[in-house]
């Protein structure tokens, strides 16, 4: 067998108290899709940030085809041939394509002559079935469109290893499923290409061999056709998991929150949301389904008015909380979960503690207005017990906490307040699988308990485990609101996509 | 002679008074729009400017040569804008408060330095100017040969600035880099920009073209040194820069019309019409006011201006 495209020996990086990356040796051959994988923070992002030059390592040594390589700046990384699509997308909104493409290069010398480049990026398109206009200006394109960008800046640098930073998490089903096939074609045509996920569906659909990481280690490399799902879940969680959630039949509950012809606009003063209606049931999970940026999260504000509402109503159990303040939404028992866990959610500078009784200051402060510790420690440590929250310190501090440990923090934060509805955005999102495990249990048995939940996703699988009535939201309007018994992968995946199945209309109901 | 106030006489001296006094305003704007188009906000220039006025002021005075004293206009700005830069960018203190306290302490040691220098000297020392330069043919253009071609070098250098910097900023890789920074910086960074030496050098050029305007003001339009030298200008041109949407050829007009209102005050204390002087004294500054306060709007501001970016 012919020697690994790039080989990454005994890499160590460390952070303040943490051993990110602990004697990490990594590799990844010409030809093959290599899946990278473990919990919340394993070390995943920070050995590819290593690849890339972004973090320096303190130790360990990078080889490319057998020769030994210093990566000091993504600028090394580039010559030696890595390129990478980050989570976010690195691309300037306001420029075109063929701009962004072209950025930071120098070649072609100092004037901006890009009818070349134009020429270039064509014809990449073209071999490599990434259709995008090089003169479209990024903000107007759709997510999917942005990432075949990402790809094809990588291409255009001549990367030969691509390694893409949980490239699924903002797609559609079918978008995903072209992704996978443009991946599947550059690793036959000779690139190598790292993807890391936390689906571990898409590692068994997609990638030749698999590397699993657990605290900073790794744990196994392994080819992916001698492994299960099963297996990974109990290498990267260490114990076993299974993601099948059991959700019992039961009727529908009387209307708890009624959105009655919302329209809301967004940061740019744009129609983000334009009349949405619907009603939300004691008992139910109502799953909002839709591609990132069709107007659910400024939804989700406009509920709490944490964004202006244009017109239209929001009414709880017959309150009308329309214009009322957030904390009026909090007396009514309607409760928030946010997508942004370290901005909105939490102070990342405050301990759990502190963290955990946000909101309620009122009940744990004396009459003098000073805070009683010993009732806020109290209650801290019963929600971390009951949440089992790692690690258990009450005063350890939010920000260092893992996605997956902060997320049941503010779950359980909201939970413990005894809500009579729930607004719940992104709940699993970017976490692992013992995480995700964690938090549909916690959703499912809030509902079992009569809560009324609208869970805003664009996690299809989480949809479909969750619901009881799928909405779709397509460019700030409901497509169309689905029976879970009737709901397919494909289905939903259509109608993310603005296409409404012609066969069957689906059944609207309110 | 009777000098009627809307006479051709009154409109040509006025439009040949904004253009020169619009000259100093554009070249430290046009330096500002480097530093803003690559994300960091230079509110130092106010303090520059007057650091650059003093320095221009000695070296002028001392060597009696109005170009060594330019060079010393632009160096010290340089230094200023390596200083500056630090603060905004290695250190990340706040790009406001750093600006801010930067012209307190410019003012304080711009005046100290020049009591200082006036020491055993018997009043205030005249330096040798800039003298305008009538271009042959087109200066003698009936009205508008005085109003644009009769001017120093340095109005006509900063003219061939403006479409330099639309030229480096709009048609050349690295203006492409450049404002690639300011408006994502982490976008910037992965394509292989290194954003710190960009914008290190984006404010070093709004320091030097700040100092160079403050030579401008001591050598082409009073030939002396005063506390109040620059009174200001240095935020007009931070408005000039909104006003002009960060484009330099808008820039350019903006800077003409705050140049034509501070003219139009001086032009009517001039013809002695019975409106009082403070009104217009004022007018820059209050167009100054509504551009910072938001009111004109941020089309085309860079996304990540005044966000510090820190490398992981
Ligand atoms: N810049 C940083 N400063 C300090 N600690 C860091 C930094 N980046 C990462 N860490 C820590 O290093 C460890 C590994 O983090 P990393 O982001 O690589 O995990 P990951 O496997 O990518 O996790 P996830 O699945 O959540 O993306 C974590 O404990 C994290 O808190
Ligand atoms: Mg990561």
């Amino acid at each position: 067998m012919s020697s690994p495209y790039l080989s990454a020996q005994k890499i160590v990086k460390r952070f303040p108290g943490v051993i990110a990356n602990n004697q990490v040796d990594f590799t990844v051959n010409r030809g093959e899709i290599h899946a990278l994988l473990g919990e919340n923070g394993a070390g995943k992002s920070t050995l590819m940030q290593i690849l890339y030059g972004m973090y320096q390592m303190d130790s360990g040594k990078i080889s490319i085809e057998g020769k030994q390589r210093h990566i000091h700046t993504s600028k090394d990384a580039i010559k030696a041939g890595i390129g990478m699509v980050h989570q976010e997308f690195m691309l300037v909104r306001r420029f075109s394509v063929v701009e962004n493409i072209v950025l930071g290069m120098d070649s072609d010398g100092i004037t901006g002559n890009l009818t070349r480049a134009r020429e270039r990026i064509r014809d990449l398109s073209k071999t490599h079935g990434l259709h995008v206009d090089p003169d479209q200006v990024i903000e107007h394109l759709p997510v999917g469109a942005q990432q075949r960008v990402e790809i094809l800046k990588l291409l255009f640098r001549e990367a030969q290893l691509l390694i893409l930073d949980e490239p699924t998490a903002v797609l559609t089903p079918q978008e995903t499923a072209a992704l996978f096939q443009v991946l599947r074609h550059l690793a036959e045509q000779g690139h190598a290409i790292v993807i890391v996920t936390h689906k571990l569906h898409e590692i068994m659909s997609v990638s030749d061999r698999v590397t699993i990481m657990r605290d900073g280690c790794v744990v196994s490399a392994l080819e992916t056709r001698n492994s299960s799902e099963n297996q990974l879940a109990k290498l990267m969680v260490g114990r076993d998991v299974s993601l099948r959630v059991t959700r019992s039949v039961r009727p529908r509950g009387k209307p708890i929150l009624k959105i009655s012809d919302l329209h809301v606009t967004d940061d740019r003063n744009q129609k983000a949301v334009t009349g949405i209606d619907i009603t939300l049931h004691a008992g139910e999970v109502l799953g909002l389904a839709g591609v990132d940026g069709n107007g659910q999260s400024e939804l989700a504000q406009a509920l709490l008015n944490l964004r202006a509402i244009q017109s239209g109503q929001v009414k709880m159990a017959d309150v009308d909380l329309t214009h009322r303040s957030p904390a009026e939404h909090h007396r009514n028992r309607l409760a928030y979960v946010p997508a942004d866990r370290r901005h909105v959610g939490a102070l990342m500078g405050l301990s759990i503690a502190r963290n955990v009784i946000l909101g309620s200051h009122g009940k744990y402060a004396s009459q003098f207005g000073l805070l009683d510790e010993k009732k806020i420690n109290r209650f801290a440590k019963e929600l971390v017990r009951r949440f089992d929250v790692r690690p258990s310190d009450v005063d350890y501090m939010a920000g260092k906490l893992s996605g997956g440990n902060l997320q049941k923090i503010l779950l359980g934060r909201e939970i413990m307040r005894d809500p009579l509805a729930y607004v719940i955005e992104q709940p699993t999102r970017g976490l692992d699988v013992g995480a995700v495990e964690a938090v549909w249990r916690e959703i499912l048995s809030e509902r079992d308990a009569g809560k009324a939940i609208l869970l805003i996703s664009a996690e299809l699988e989480e949809i479909l485990n969750l619901s009881d009535r799928i909405a779709v939201i397509y460019e700030g309007r409901i497509m169309g609101i689905v029976e879970a018994g009737d709901a397919s992968i494909e289905k939903i995946g259509l109608m993310m996509a603005g296409v409404l199945p012609d066969s069957e209309a689906p059944e609207i109901r309110r | 002679m009777e000098l009627d106030f809307f006479s051709g006489a009154f409109f040509a001296s006025w439009l040949a008074a904004s253009v020169r006094l619009a000259g100093p305003l554009l070249l430290v704007a046009l330096g500002e729009l480097y530093s803003e188009r690559s994300g960091v906000l230079n509110i130092g220039i106010e303090g520059t400017m007057l650091l650059g006025a003093i320095a221009s002021y000695l070296v002028a005075w001392q060597s009696g040569s109005t170009w060594f004293g330019l060079m010393g206009g632009i160096l010290i700005g340089c230094i200023a804008g390596t200083y500056l830069s630090w603060m905004y960018i290695t250190v990340q203190a706040s790009q406001v408060v750093v600006g801010i306290i930067f012209n307190i302490f410019a003012l304080g040691v711009a005046s100290y330095v020049y009591r200082l220098a006036l020491r055993g000297v018997s009043g205030p020392q005249t330096v040798e100017m800039f003298k305008p330069i009538a271009i042959p043919f087109l200066s003698e253009i009936p009205f508008i040969g005085p109003v644009l071609f009769n001017h120093t070098i340095l109005l006509y250098a900063t003219a061939g600035l403006v479409a330099v910097a639309g030229y480096v900023l709009f048609r050349t890789k690295f203006g492409l880099n450049l404002r690639a920074v300011g408006e994502n910086p982490a976008a910037a960074e992965t394509a292989g920009i290194r954003v710190s030496h960009m914008r290190y050098m984006c404010v070093i050029i709004s320091g030097a073209a700040a100092g160079a305007s403050g030579a401008y003001l001591v050598l082409a339009q009073i030939g002396q040194f005063r506390d109040t030298i620059v009174a200001g200008q240095g935020f007009i041109a931070l408005a000039i820069v909104i006003f002009g949407r960060w484009s330099p050829y808008k820039a350019a007009l903006a800077a003409l019309i705050f140049g034509a209102a501070d003219a139009l005050q001086l032009s009517i204390q001039l013809f002695q019409i019975d409106l009082p002087p403070q009104l217009f004294l004022s007018l820059p500054y209050v167009l100054t006011i509504l551009a910072m306060s938001g009111l004109v709007g941020k089309a085309n501001q860079p996304e990540a201006l005044m966000v510090p970016y820190r490398k992981e």
